[in-house]
């Protein structure tokens, strides 16, 4: 009978540790309840961060600085010019979204905003993810699983353009419509497989590069040598930015490309990279990294060889990014808001439920912050 | 004692995990409407079928007193050599068999360095695990190889039994695994290596060929894993099967193989990744943030071990 009892004893326990990720001691006298509570208060506890930053978000809306306003107002011009208004009524509609990594700033602020924007419009949103970055299976697994549950729209941001594709093909087959978001799902592989995808909203990646690559060459009048960071091969963010700014920057008279490096998105490749690079040109004037975590590398890079006079550009305006060009130490970064991103995606969702068809993809309008702008933009996100 | 009784004693990991599994099931049942259907377990299983394989050929390993950190490498490096075959328009069996034989010339490598060099299979393998996957970003340069013949994702990931063709390798592979591992000599010999090692050398075995072919399955199996997950994902690349192992580990320890070898516990195994995989789809059906996901699988790692090690010592002493 002791050995009964200390097996139940544990089982209650390992339930509880099992169910509860709060450490509070799980009280031990009937398992079912040690396990509902934990688990009960867990699934409000997701949502509380972003219901919590959201209040002052609206407090603020009211003191947005006139540059913002004006280009939030540009971002919705253009925005309802590509979908269209937002249904007045709409019927009851269950959303979920995939998105890359929660253990990146970039994907936990979209997470942020999925949730704010659902609760804004009165959709219920679940945001999932893989374990890792970089973990296409465990990625796929969720797709595959939230196939299954009810979701009417999906909305995905694959880690690369394949991982996904068996996710969506159940999706389809499932009646669950999959709107892409960001990185490009691969659309020929996907119609092999013989999956579709019924919309797509996206950054038009090479038009990042071109932006970038223009501003630069403005502030060189003189002409020099720059060189590109790019990520990692083969993913269609940083192909894109590559192309867009390569292009700009070959045809532009004086100014000659050294360099393209590819340094994975990692910030030790990138300040490596950087000091290699002006070792071997001193004169280098610019560079352009695919994203900010690289750029900021450079920043740092640059510091530790003295130099002062590099202009560097990254990609997605992070919080890092906005202290280092107010310090003047990045030059600029691509932006775009997040805020309207995932908006823009859940209406989209909402129209495609109550039977609207979306024939091309849906661009977002781009902005680029630089030193001279980036103070006018409190309150940008 | 009764045979039975033997039996529940030898089996106390397995039987605890199953509990848990079972609570947890109908926790998950009461808790969500998705989670009790059969397309969901169906989702369990697919989700889980190449762990599976990573984790019982982790098994043997450890069961034979060593440890192979280098399964998930050997997935990515297989798995790239069998697409660069298939992109050279090899036919898909020959190229499929090119893939399992790189994986158990892999794992032969790991067990012919521990043999020979008598170094800790923990440093052999740590090491290959690093060469291996510096093979597969070498010869990928990260770039992963996609789109590959719809013939092979038929066989990959096609249908049998209702789902992929892949749970039906895992759960054949396990199988078979039954009499090779409890009713052959290899078996027997495979576990005395762990459980008494200079026993088996005075005896007249030679410790060497069990070594290297416990190595050689471990390998084998872990390209099979590649099969299967480079045909879901139609890609093959360098970064594939990062930190498995540690999820095979992690399973094998739950479900009651002592690490220091000398007997391996085949159904603690199954059902330990079953449990993790459990645990995963659970979180996902509740929309529970990944974030808790490791915190938990540790939680129950720690328990379990901890409950196991309580009960041996009662054994022990009583």
């Amino acid at each position: 009978m002791r050995k009964w009892m200390t097996i139940l004893l544990a089982l209650v326990m390992i339930l509880a540790a099992g169910c509860s990720t709060t450490t509070e001691a799980p009280a031990a006298t009937e398992a079912p309840a040690a396990t509902e509570a934990p688990a009960a208060t867990e699934a409000p506890a997701a949502t509380e961060a972003p219901a919590a930053t959201e209040a002052p978000a609206e407090e603020e809306a009211s003191a947005l600085s006139p540059t913002v306003q004006a280009l939030y107002d540009a971002f919705d011009a253009a925005m309802a010019e590509q979908i269209g208004p937002m249904p007045e009524s709409f019927g009851e509609i269950n959303v979920g979204a995939v998105v890359i990594s929660l253990t990146n700033p970039f994907w936990v602020t979209m997470q942020e905003c999925y949730l704010a924007a659902g609760e804004e419009l009165g959709i219920p949103i679940d945001v999932q993810t893989g374990t890792t970055e970089g973990d296409t299976a465990s990625q796929l697994d969720v797709l595959m699983t939230m196939a299954d549950m009810d979701y009417d729209v999906i909305i995905v941001s694959p880690i690369d353009g394949t991982n996904l594709i068996p996710g969506i093909i159940k999706c389809n087959e499932n009646g669950i419509k999959v709107i892409n978001l960001g990185p490009g799902v691969d659309e020929e592989a996907l119609e092999e497989a013989g999956g579709y995808l019924d919309a797509k909203i996206t950054v038009d990646f090479n038009e990042q590069g071109e932006t970038v690559a223009n501003d630069m060459i403005a502030r060189l009048p003189e002409g020099g040598q720059v060189a590109i960071l790019a990520g990692l091969a083969g993913a269609s963010q940083s192909e894109g930015r590559t192309a867009g700014a390569q292009e700009v920057l070959e045809a532009a008279e004086g100014i000659e490309l050294v360099a393209v490096q590819n340094c994975d998105w990692d910030a030790s490749l990138a300040y490596d990279a950087t000091a290699a690079l002006i070792t071997e040109y001193p004169d280098l004037k610019g560079i352009f990294a695919c994203n900010d975590t690289m750029a900021l590398a450079a920043v740092e890079a640059l510091a530790a060889a003295g130099k002062t006079d590099v202009l560097v550009y990254g990609v997605d305006f992070t919080d890092d990014a906005r202290a280092a060009i107010q310090a003047g130490s990045m030059t600029g970064s691509m932006s775009y808001s997040s805020e309207r991103y995932t908006k823009a995606a859940l209406q989209m969702a909402v129209m495609l439920n109550e039977g609207h068809v979306f024939e091309s993809p849906v661009y977002l309008p781009l902005t680029l912050v630089n030193v001279d702008n980036v103070n006018d933009l409190e309150g940008w996100k | 004692m009764s045979p039975f009784k033997r039996w529940r004693r030898r089996q106390s990991a397995a039987l605890l995990l199953i509990a848990v599994c079972l609570g947890m099931m109908v926790f998950l049942s009461l808790e969500t409407q998705s989670f009790f259907s059969w397309k969901n377990v169906v989702n369990i299983l697919e989700a889980n079928s190449y762990r599976l394989l990573l984790a019982i050929g982790m098994m043997c390993v450890i069961a034979s007193g060593a440890i192979d950190l280098s399964v998930g490498s050997i997935l990515s490096l297989s798995a790239i050599i069998m697409a660069r075959a298939l992109k050279a328009e090899w036919p898909i069996w020959p190229a499929l068999g090119l893939g399992l034989l790189s994986g158990l010339v892999l794992g032969s490598i790991n067990g012919l360095c521990i043999h020979f060099t008598r170094i800790n299979a923990l440093i052999i393998t740590l090491a290959t695990s690093y060469l291996y996957r510096g093979l597969s970003l070498m010869i990928t340069q990260g770039i992963p190889i996609t789109k590959l013949p719809q013939a092979f994702r038929e066989i990959g990931c096609g249908d049998i039994f209702g789902m992929e063709s892949g749970v039906t390798m895992a759960l054949g592979a396990t199988l078979l695994l039954i009499p090779l591992f409890y009713y052959t000599k290899w078996g027997n010999y495979v576990m005395s290596l762990g459980g008494n090692p200079e026993a088996l050398k005075r005896s007249g075995v030679h410790t060497g060929l069990y070594r290297v072919s416990v190595f050689a399955l471990s390998g084998l199996f872990s390209a099979l894993s590649g099969i299967i997950v480079t045909a879901r994902l139609n890609s093959a690349e360098a970064n594939a099967g990062l930190n498995m192992e540690m999820d095979a580990i992690c399973a094998v320890i739950m479900g009651g193989t002592a690490l220091h070898g000398g007997y391996g516990n085949l159904l603690g195994t199954v059902v330990a990744v079953f449990l993790l995989g459990l645990i995963r789809n659970g979180l996902t059906i509740m929309s529970v943030s990944s974030y808790y996901q490791q915190f938990i699988t540790g939680a129950i790692l720690l328990c379990a071990v901890v409950v196991a090690e309580l009960r041996e010592r009662r054994f022990r002493v009583g």
